[in-house]
Parts: C-alpha cells; structure tokens; sequence
C-alpha cells in the first residue's frame, strides 16, 4: 500500500479525534507506518477540529502534508477550514445536510461527495455514534486498515463504555457498517452528489 | 530502582508520552515544571506516572521557578528534569544560564512552538537560537535535536548521561509535531541495551573539610572580580571544546558525490531525506546533511562532507526564518560554497517543497 493521507475535520465534540486515534491505532496493530497529528490550535476550545492521518507500508517522512488524498469534512465551517487540503487528486466528502453552496466547496478536487451521514445516523441508529459512522465510512473510501483490524481498535478503544452499557457495543457495529454502506453507494453513484 | 519498562516493546504514543516514560527509563527522580502548550502532557503523563515508579513531580508557580527549582534539585543529587516552549523557554533562559555557570547537569526537553511572542500553540523550529545561545552566555550547552519519537526515547535517555557525566546543561529540541503526533517507537530499559545510567551525585553538603579532605565544589553564579569570572568562562571554554568531539552528532547520506547538499535539522531532515531520495530517482545528485547535536554544531564534518563531494552548493531547510542558517553560516566560516535556503518559519515543510526548490536553484 503506498502512502494514504487523510485530514478528518469536526467541530469540537463530534468526536472526530476519536476516529483518528482509533483508525491509525488499528494501522499500527496492522504493522503499517502511522502518523496522527491532531490539530491543536486555540481552535480546541469550541472550533473546527483537524486530525491528521498517514499509513503506508513504509517508512513515513514528514508528518504534516498539504494536500490530502482524502478530506472529510463535518461541519460546514469545516468545509472552509479543509479547502486548502484538497488538489486535483482528493477525493473531498462533506455531509449532504450542509447549507452550503457550490461555490464553497473546493475549486480543485478528483472527486466531491458528499454523503447523508447525518441524516442516516439520525433515521436509522442515534446522532451519538455519528463519529463511528464517519469511521465506517473513511475506512471504505481509503481501505487505510482492513475492517475487522478497524472494529478490533474500535472494541478496545471503547471497553469500557461497552462494559458499563452493552447495547451500546452493537450501536457501534451497526454504526460501523452503516459508515461503509452510505460510502459504498457513494462511490457506486460516481461522486455525483455535488450538493 | 525498579524497571520502568521491562523486555522492550512497542508503541504507538504521543512524543510528550515517550518523554514521560524516557525520563522514567532513565531514572529520573523529579520532574519540575509549569503548563504550556505543547508540552503539557509531558507533565501529564509524568505525574500519572511517578507515583507508581516513586518518582516525584512539583508544578511551580512559572517557568522560573521551574528552571530553578530544577538547578537546586540537582545541586542535592537528584537527577532531575524539566520541559518547556516558547515563552516558556524564554522565561527558563535565566535558570538555564546558572546552569552553564555552576556546571548543572540540567536536561530540559523543549517543544517548539511558533514565535515571536505566544506565536502559536502548534509548531515551528523557532527556538533554535534562544535554545543553543539565549541567556547571558556563551551557549555552553548540549542541544540535540530530534527527528521522531524514538530519537525522542533515545536521547532523552542519552541526554541524562551527557548531562551528568561532562556537567553541561542538555536540552532535548523537539516540536509541536512531535509533541503531540502518534507514531510507533520502541521502548526499552538502558540497562538492557548495555547503556550505563549515570548516576548522580550530590554537589553540596559533601562530606570532608573544605582545603585538608577535599577541594572546595566552587558552585558560584557571580563573582566580585572581572578576572575571576574571566578565568571561570574561559575554563568552562576550554572543557566545552575538549568535550565537543566525543559528543558531536549528525547524520550524512549520499554526500560523497552530491552537487547538492540539503542541510536540515530535526523533524524537517525527514521530508529533507525523501526529498533527497525524490532528486537522485530522478537525476538530480542531491546529498543529506543533518546535525543532530546542533550545540556543538557538527562543523568538522559538514566542511567534510563538503570538501569530498565537491558540491556546488548548500540548500538549508527549517521552519523558521533562518536561525539554522544563521547556525550554519557561522559554523562554515571561510567556505565559499553558496549558500541557498527554504525559511518556512512556524510551518511543516515536505518533500516536495524541498524538491521544488532545490530545482530552482540547481
């Protein structure tokens, strides 16, 4: 697998760190080279939330980047906040729930997604485990770590919630799973869904 | 004292962490220090982690006090720490320089932050000047500079070692990036790898009279006389210089037949080495150049790797607005060679950035 970099961008709370930290613990339990950089601006204290993520199977050089190959942004002073990470060759994702207009959205991009994760994760399970049905999806869209390393770091990463409330422990698959379906039809409608 | 870290392992944690548990590994008693970003979880991770190794931590009201209560420490034999950033750095400038004064074998870790003034909280290579000459001295220093978080491991433990066997304040220079990045390392106890901790030993309250069983310790940070401090500085030269060649680092690739040689230092030798591999995949005879011990600076060898590859030129590269240019200018004094540079003050470089200029100038 040759270098895969992805920038994850929330608000504070959404939980976006989480993912980052869960994905590329997995990566690393894979034997794969992994850097997470969380942004950590005076942003940290309510504002627009970066993870940083590289894997590959060699060595890693420097740990930031410029341009991602992938960006998922979930919120929409995210979107402003990630479009200098996104070239001709990024694929750019964004929740269809944004009141946003084309314009806004990157000039230069190989493909924009954008996704009803908000949406589904409201219809479907519970808006608390929006960040792992993010998760699902950035896993589907960059295959960084195999799904079953990705659900291994998730259990391990969240024990002991799923100790004190098991249901929440299937919530969290399903969340999983719904991340990878939402992007799979994504991918399958072409990226498309310009907004 | 008991094993910190057992058969060697990895992991997958921030650089603040890996100081945390270096400094443990190293056996270090106490740690001094006052928050500021992005060291804190230095701090953090220490005082998780003292209690159950019996180390000791004291968060001071500043950074002043910090540095300083990190000399005194270490006056009663402890081996003792402290870490900082930015302003932080500035404020330590003044307990570090009693540090050179009376010998101190201080280590201070630092994690540059971008400047001037509270800059940001996020990264740059903007303390190299303030850390290898700030404070009212001659920067009778040891400042390695880091590139990942196993030279984060490794040097922490080294640099209690240099501290304590030749007396001269040891900083560990990492960065933001650094800091707060998770990358994989490897742990280990010293002792395991065949590395002797240095043990500490007391510099007051020794035992004996002063002048009939033992020599005066001579601890001082002021002086009456214009020639007794002159003497004491010069003495201080004079073990600096003799001590240089056995602590001097750095790391050289591809220089013996460079047309080019890219100087760089800590986290930005690694988009340095890409970019290095990037240029000779496509021609272009690039070499690498990265000292690690920016105090003392690896003079000898960079004029050597100059000297044998016969390069035209010298691109540097640093997150800052020249300070490792100003470092290396100095140090080259005499050469010809031009000397180009890449000053991206408080930002990441990469490869690419690199490559690009280097094309430019070739």
């Amino acid at each position: 697998m040759s270098l895969i970099r992805v920038a994850l961008a929330g608000e504070g709370g959404q939980g976006v760190q989480v993912v980052a930290e869960i994905l590329t613990e997995a990566a690393y339990n894979e034997k794969k080279h992994t850097i997470y950089i969380p942004n950590f601006g005076l942003e940290q204290r309510g504002g627009v939330s970066v993870a940083f993520m590289q894997v590959s199977d060699e060595k890693i050089g420097a740990p930031k980047f410029h341009k991602a190959d992938i960006v998922v942004a979930l919120s929409e002073r995210a979107v402003s906040r990630t479009l200098q990470y996104s070239d001709e060759n990024t694929v750019y994702v964004y929740d269809s729930s944004f009141n946003i207009s084309p314009d806004e959205l990157p000039k230069k991009a190989k493909k924009i997604i954008s996704l009803p994760a908000v949406e589904a994760t409201k219809k479907e399970l519970h808006p608390r485990v929006f960040n792992i049905v993010v998760m699902g999806a950035v896993l589907e869209f960059t295959k960084m770590v195999s799904f079953e390393m990705a659900k291994e770091a998730l259990i391990s990463k969240l024990a002991y919630k799923f100790e004190k409330d098991p249901k929440l422990k299937e919530l969290n698959f399903k969340a999983l799973e719904l991340g990878k379906e939402l992007a799979e039809q994504s991918l399958q409608e072409g990226g498309a869904g310009n907004g | 004292m008991q094993k910190v870290v057992g058969d060697p392992r990895k992991a997958f944690i921030t650089g603040n962490e890996a100081v945390a548990w270096a400094a443990l590994a190293a056996k270090a008693e106490i740690m001094f220090g006052y928050p500021i970003t992005p060291q804190n979880e230095v701090m953090h991770y220490w005082t998780r982690l003292a209690p159950k190794y019996n180390r000791k931590f004291l968060q001071t009201e500043d950074e002043l006090s910090a540095g300083f209560t990190t000399c005194g420490a270490i006056q009663a034999g402890k081996k003792a720490f402290t870490a900082t950033a930015g302003p932080g750095n500035v404020l330590m400038q003044e307990p570090f320089g009693m540090a050179e004064a009376m010998r101190l074998p201080l280590l201070a870790v630092i994690q540059q932050r971008g400047g001037p003034s509270s800059g940001t909280v996020v990264y740059s290579q903007q303390e190299v000047t303030l850390t290898t000459f700030g404070g009212n001295g001659e920067g009778h220093r040891i400042v390695y500079s880091t590139s990942s978080h196993q030279e984060i491991f490794d040097y922490v433990i080294k640099g209690f070692n240099t501290a304590w066997k030749y007396r001269f304040p040891v900083f560990v220079l990492g960065d933001g990036y650094q800091a707060k990045m998770r990358e994989p390392l490897e742990m280990y106890d010293p002792e395991d790898r065949g590395i002797e901790m240095v043990k500490p030993y007391a510099l007051v309250g020794l035992d004996g009279r002063i002048g009939e069983t033992r020599e005066p310790q001579h601890l001082c940070n002021i002086y009456s006389l214009e020639e007794e401090l002159y003497e004491v500085v010069l003495k201080i030269a004079g073990d600096y210089d003799a001590m240089t060649p056995e602590v001097v680092e750095y790391e050289e690739k591809e220089c013996e037949d460079a047309d080019i040689i890219v100087v760089s230092h800590g986290v930005v030798s690694r988009a340095a080495d890409d970019a290095v591999k990037i240029l000779r995949s496509q021609g272009i005879k690039a070499g690498y150049f990265r000292p690690i011990t920016l105090r003392p600076f690896p003079q000898k060898q960079l004029r050597e790797a100059l000297a044998k590859s016969g390069a035209g030129k010298i691109l540097i590269a640093e997150s800052s607005y020249g300070q490792l240019e100003r470092l290396t200018k100095q140090e080259l004094y005499g050469e010809t060679v031009p000397i180009k540079s890449l000053l991206m003050p408080g930002v990441g470089i990469v490869d690419s950035d690199i490559v690009n200029k280097v094309k430019s100038i070739m």
